[in-house]
């Protein structure tokens, strides 16, 4: 089946009524995720938009039709390990977090969890801050941009720090599998979800990039456009590391300047030239890494 | 039978969750309970528990993976101390209103700062109303012992709630005592497999296991959990009656009384302190002092009937506190005394006492002064200031 019959003919496993933003990607990446994933699934969401949207149940309305619970901020990974340890039959474990419950508070389980080499699946869905509580910074957020943490006055120029580079960070935990993923690439999403449910000899971490119109300011109807821009100029290259083979999954030989992504939302509308510039460099040295992983040097 | 061997208080707390056969065991090493977890790793490392045991980087994940596995059905185990506590307060009190049982041991120990790593009460006294039954026991036999009952009592249904089993660091997790080892099948005769009902996490019965909840139904949730709190009393002296009934070890359940019923004067303690009390209250006895001590077992919750009506008629007593109340001149355990004495109307003289912090020795001499103390109370008198049991 490919990914089109597959997300065609696959049970939607969330519920309707979900009450995520109009364009929201990260709902999308979701539905996606549990028609690969399936029925014999637990997952685990902690607080964030996806469980802000009812997906861990709200109200009787709304939820997953799998077993869900949401977790605390900062346990997630762990929380997932004491169920796959509990569970004494094939049981895919798996958890759908943001990234300040990844990268911030929640690192310290998530580090610890891959390190035990857990067979469970991380899933981060990066919409650079905490968005359901009106966009707050994370260590995810990009160099530059604007947040309700970080805003922009007669001194402040947005965030400070470049981007807290999580799927490498994880990828040198050594994992059985690490991917990382696009909504506006589906073919290779589905191929890495399908990976990801095969892996029974140890922990994986899918990291889905997920633009979010409400807080960076884009219009709804343009996610995916944004997502594969994000793509195209390398902010957010596709790769996999398969037992330590990395592979760039989609690659890039003509990658298109940062700005391009930049001019397209609210969030870097203040960021000047020289700023912009400072981001290019970090991503641009982020690919040469990647690529010199990837033996492509 | 089992066989009797010498061991530490920090073995008898591992033997004792081992008998017990929990599925999952997830614990951080921390002073003074290290060897709960080393001792629980070799008896895996030996092929002789078969649990699955994961060495987690903090105490906040092992209460995560404890309570991940027990939604998911399975019998947990952990242990910890003061610092280690603390830092699971968050899983902690959720494991609790998620009204998962478990066990979970304490060695007792002080609070940091000043910077200390020696015993106390302070680490569990300050996590009281976090929604666990809270149990101290005396020595070794007893630590062991109330683990296998702690399960018992935690997983039965008109309570489910995680216990803790109390005991003091360093004065029981390190000293030595013969310990009496049941056999595996006499433990598992008076303890069944558990079958877990009202939370699970299976896909082939998918549930969302603690959705986003309105208050009016919180409100349901904490009436129905401090419900199960006074249900825990009977369920507990059942557990200690059919304990005793297999293994011969009665314990008196929520209280211990010793020399109680002739007595004008009464000393209150908790924990390891207890023997010390005793043989106090022996000299004293032997001196023509009408002394007895009340042991307090369970904390949490407060057995206040129980402690009504050992002190309803005498003339005066002293609650020994290894801890402080904040904002209080006394201690928890004198607090929670108080207000049981006053809800059911008695009015009794009474003296706080506060000793043994951070390690602090608490001497025989100690409790021969505070008994000499209350010698000189009259009934009716209001209470006195506090008494620091110092060198």
């Amino acid at each position: 089946m490919n990914y089109i019959e597959l997300l065609d003919k696959k049970p939607d496993l969330v519920t309707p009524g979900t009450s995520a933003c109009q364009g929201c990607p990260a709902e999308l990446s979701l539905r996606a995720t549990l028609k690969v994933l399936g029925e014999n699934t637990i997952m685990c969401i902690p607080p964030g938009c996806m469980a802000g949207a009812g997906c861990v149940g709200w109200n009787f309305d709304s939820g997953l039709k799998v077993p869900v619970h949401i977790t605390l901020l900062d346990n997630t990974a762990a929380v997932l390990t004491g169920i796959n340890e509990a569970h004494g039959r094939d049981v895919t474990v798996a958890a759908f977090a943001g990234d300040g419950a990844t990268s911030d508070c929640g690192f310290q389980s998530l580090s610890a969890t891959a390190e035990r080499g857990e067979n469970v699946i991380y899933i981060c869905y990066d919409n650079e801050g905490y968005m359901n509580t009106g966009f707050q910074r994370s260590g995810s957020t990009t160099k530059g941009s604007m947040t309700s943490t970080t805003p922009v006055g007669e001194v402040g120029k947005g965030k400070e720090q470049q981007k807290k580079d999580l799927p490498l960070i994880m990828a040198m935990h050594n994992p059985a599998y690490l991917a990382t993923l696009s909504p506006s690439h589906m073919s290779d999403f589905v191929k890495k979800m399908e990976k990801a449910k095969s892996i029974k000899d140890g922990f994986v971490y899918l990291h889905i990039f997920s633009p979010c119109p409400t807080g960076w300011g884009f219009d709804g109807a343009k996610s995916i456009e944004v997502a594969r821009k994000a793509v195209e100029t390398n902010i957010f290259p596709l790769y996999e590391v398969d037992h330590g083979e990395y592979k760039l999954t989609v690659p890039n030989k003509n990658p298109k300047p940062v700005s391009e992504l930049f001019g397209m939302m609210k969030k870097f509308r203040h960021v000047s030239e020289q700023g912009i510039q400072d981001v290019q460099n970090y991503v641009d040295k982020k690919y040469k890494t990647l690529q010199a992983l990837v033996g492509q040097e | 039978m089992g066989k009797t061997i010498a061991i530490t208080g920090n073995t008898a707390a591992a033997l004792g969750a081992a008998l017990s056969r929990p599925k999952v065991i997830a614990a951080y090493p921390i002073t003074p309970q290290s060897s709960v977890v080393e001792y629980a790793a070799s008896m895996i490392a030996d092929g002789q528990l078969q649990s699955s045991m994961v060495q987690v980087e903090s105490e906040h994940s092992a209460m995560s993976v404890v309570q991940g596995a027990a939604m998911a059905g399975a019998r947990t185990f952990t242990a910890t101390s003061a610092q280690g506590l603390a830092l699971m307060y968050e899983p902690y009190f959720r494991m609790s209103t998620l009204r998962l049982p478990m066990v979970m041991a304490v060695a007792g120990r002080e609070m940091t700062a000043p910077e200390t790593i020696w015993s106390g009460h302070q680490d569990t006294i300050s996590v009281r109303d976090a929604g666990w039954i809270q149990i101290y026991v005396e020595d070794n036999q007893e630590a062991l012992d109330m683990i296998i009952q702690g399960y018992k009592l935690a997983e039965d249904k008109d309570v489910l709630i995680p216990v803790n089993i109390c005991y003091d660091g360093f004065y029981i997790s390190h000293l030595y005592e013969g310990v009496n080892i049941p056999e595996q099948s006499e433990v598992d005769a008076y303890l069944p497999p558990y079958k877990q009902e009202h939370v699970i996490l299976d896909p082939e019965k998918p549930m969302a296991v603690d959705p986003m909840t309105p208050g009016n139904l919180v409100m349901k949730y904490r009436k129905s959990h401090l419900d199960a709190m006074q249900r825990a009393f009977a369920v507990l002296d059942k557990a200690d009656k059919d304990f005793g009934d297999q293994f011969g070890r009665y314990y008196g359940g929520t209280v211990e009384e010793y020399k109680c019923d002739d007595a004008d004067i009464v000393l209150i303690t908790m924990g390891a302190m207890s023997g010390t009390a005793k043989a106090a209250v022996d000299e004293k006895r032997a001196q023509g002092v009408k002394v007895g001590l009340l042991k307090i077992r369970m904390m949490r919750p407060f057995p206040k009937q129980q402690v009504a009506k050992v002190l309803a008629d005498k003339k005066a007593y002293a609650v020994i506190d290894k801890n402080v109340v904040f904002g209080w001149n006394t201690g928890a355990v004198y607090m929670e005394t108080q207000a049981a004495l006053n809800q059911l109307g008695y009015k009794i003289a009474s003296l706080p006492v506060i000793g043994g912090l951070g390690g602090a020795d608490i001497s025989l001499e100690h409790m021969t002064n505070v008994i000499e103390k209350l010698e000189k109370m009259n009934k009716g008198d209001d209470e006195q200031e506090c008494y620091w049991l110092e060198d």
